[in-house]
């Protein structure tokens, strides 16, 4: 539990420091608070044989916008920039600093696994070593909600999300930051069918539910781009760009499309 | 979690559609985890125009009747049901003399104007400062999750039919996401003569 005074429970914080406090007794009281809130939100959704993992490019500190373009997806392994040598995504959301170092640290890794075993590491056992890395950390935390994207040994879509001490699960889709309760019940029911049934399927119990079923990827896109587009036109942390990177055999593809900027 | 809006849990819709406005409501009432009824509808008929209330439940029970009171008196004085416009501004100037000591409730407001025919919707927060929103109001603990659904579900012009299924779509999923509504609940579509009240299931935890 976070103590009530903690800028992170009461509200954005603005900056690292915060002024000397004056009490009643004369006494000043120090603080440094390590984390800020970035905003932003990114949601993951995986297919049948693809992945895709996207972010906004906003970031924000309070009631400012430090840019308008930075990045929260990541390709994870690659070493030419071309996305080649990649098959695995990362999204990080909540503080930019420890989400980028986080990245870093993953990346490292991953890279030092081929090197060293001469065959790229499996979305699996990333997602392990992802959670023993944020778990490492159990005691000053990674202020970040991770989600993790690839195939699987299948050749599967895989989606694999974080809390900030390394608790994860693989899922089919999720969303997450600052718009994360905005997106999740509209993912809920566009992608996994939450609350529909077959009409005429029977009555009371025997009603039965819409199975869900993996989409193609321009469903997905799409679903992707709305989700974001809702996002922006309620939240104020979200806006600007929309980030989405999609893993495929073939490699990683990158998306970019400009969303609102107010 | 000790803010008397969240207390009791609960969550309130309303949406515009072509010639009709739908508004819908969560049945649970709790005292923070421990949900002590899953009957308790969060919406009130005053004539042609339908009153939804979120937020503390002794102040939803209280605004309830107390309007209840006023729109009866209105009727009675004017010899005519009460129109959402009106009914709308007696909202806000009831809340607003309670400025420093507020009821804890979230009203949302629907209805037809049987005048000119238009639908009308509208929402308020706890001191009656009005919001007259052209597609849809939300309020209660799962607003977040509402705002989310409609902006994602809601478009212009819809039937009663598609209207209904829209509003129950972003209900039923927003309040899956809060863990202080659901428990089944009420939707309401309102057309020109005809109102249709439905209970809807939902998921019971």
């Amino acid at each position: 539990m976070l103590n009530a005074n903690s800028p992170l429970a009461s509200g954005p914080s603005y900056s690292f420091a915060t002024p000397p406090n004056q009490t009643s007794t004369n006494i000043k009281q120090h603080s440094f608070n390590p984390y800020t809130d970035n905003g932003g939100s990114t949601l993951g959704i995986t297919g049948d044989d693809f992945a895709i993992l996207a972010g906004d490019t906003r970031s924000t500190s309070g009631y400012n916008i430090n840019t308008r373009y930075a990045p929260k997806v990541f390709k994870i392994g690659e070493d030419d920039g071309t996305g080649e040598s990649a098959h695995i995504v990362l999204s990080v959301v909540g503080f930019a600093a420890d989400g980028n170092a986080l990245k870093e640290r993953l990346n490292a890794i991953v890279k030092m696994y081929r090197y060293q075993h001469g065959k790229p590491m499996s979305v699996k056992a990333c997602a392990q070593r992802l959670s023993t890395i944020l778990y490492g950390k159990r005691f000053f935390p990674y202020y970040v909600h991770a989600i993790l994207g690839g195939l699987d040994e299948e050749g599967k879509g895989a989606l694999y999300s974080y809390d900030p001490v390394g608790s994860y699960e693989r899922e089919q889709c999720r969303a997450a930051g600052a718009a994360a309760s905005l997106i999740m019940p509209f993912l809920d029911n566009q992608v996994n069918f939450k609350n529909q049934y077959i009409p005429g399927s029977g009555e009371g119990h025997a009603l039965e539910a819409r199975k869900a079923t993996p989409l193609p990827r321009a469903e997905v896109e799409q679903l992707v781009r709305d989700a974001f587009t809702s996002a922006v036109e309620r939240h104020i942390e979200v806006g600007d760009g929309l980030q989405m990177l999609v893993v495929t055999k073939n490699g990683i593809e990158e998306i970019y499309d400009p969303l609102k900027k107010d | 979690m000790s803010s008397p809006f969240s207390i009791n849990g609960g969550a309130c819709v309303a949406m515009v559609g072509k010639d009709c406005v739908a508004i819908a409501c969560d049945l649970r009432l709790g005292l923070q985890s421990l949900t002590v009824s899953n009957n308790f509808p969060k919406i009130f008929p005053y004539g042609d125009v339908y009153l939804g209330l979120t937020g503390l439940a002794t102040d939803v029970t209280t605004v309830a009747d107390l309007f209840r009171y006023k729109v009866n008196m209105y009727r009675l004085r004017e010899e005519r049901q009460i129109s959402p416009q009106t009914m709308a501004n007696l909202v806000s100037t009831s809340l607003y003399e309670k400025r420093f000591g507020p009821y804890f409730v979230s009203p949302v407001i629907a209805g037809i104007n049987h005048t000119t025919g238009k639908p009308f919707i509208c929402g308020f927060d706890s001191i009656g400062c009005i919001d007259f929103a052209k597609d849809f109001i939300v309020s209660g603990t799962a607003s977040d999750q509402l705002f989310g659904t409609c902006e994602g579900l809601w478009e212009p012009d819809m039937e009663p039919e598609d209207l209904f299924e829209t509003i129950s779509q972003a209900l039923l999923n927003a309040v899956d996401r809060d863990a202080l509504s659901g428990w089944g609940a009420y939707v309401y579509v309102i057309e020109k003569d005809k109102v249709t009240k439905r209970l809807l299931k939902g998921r019971q935890d």
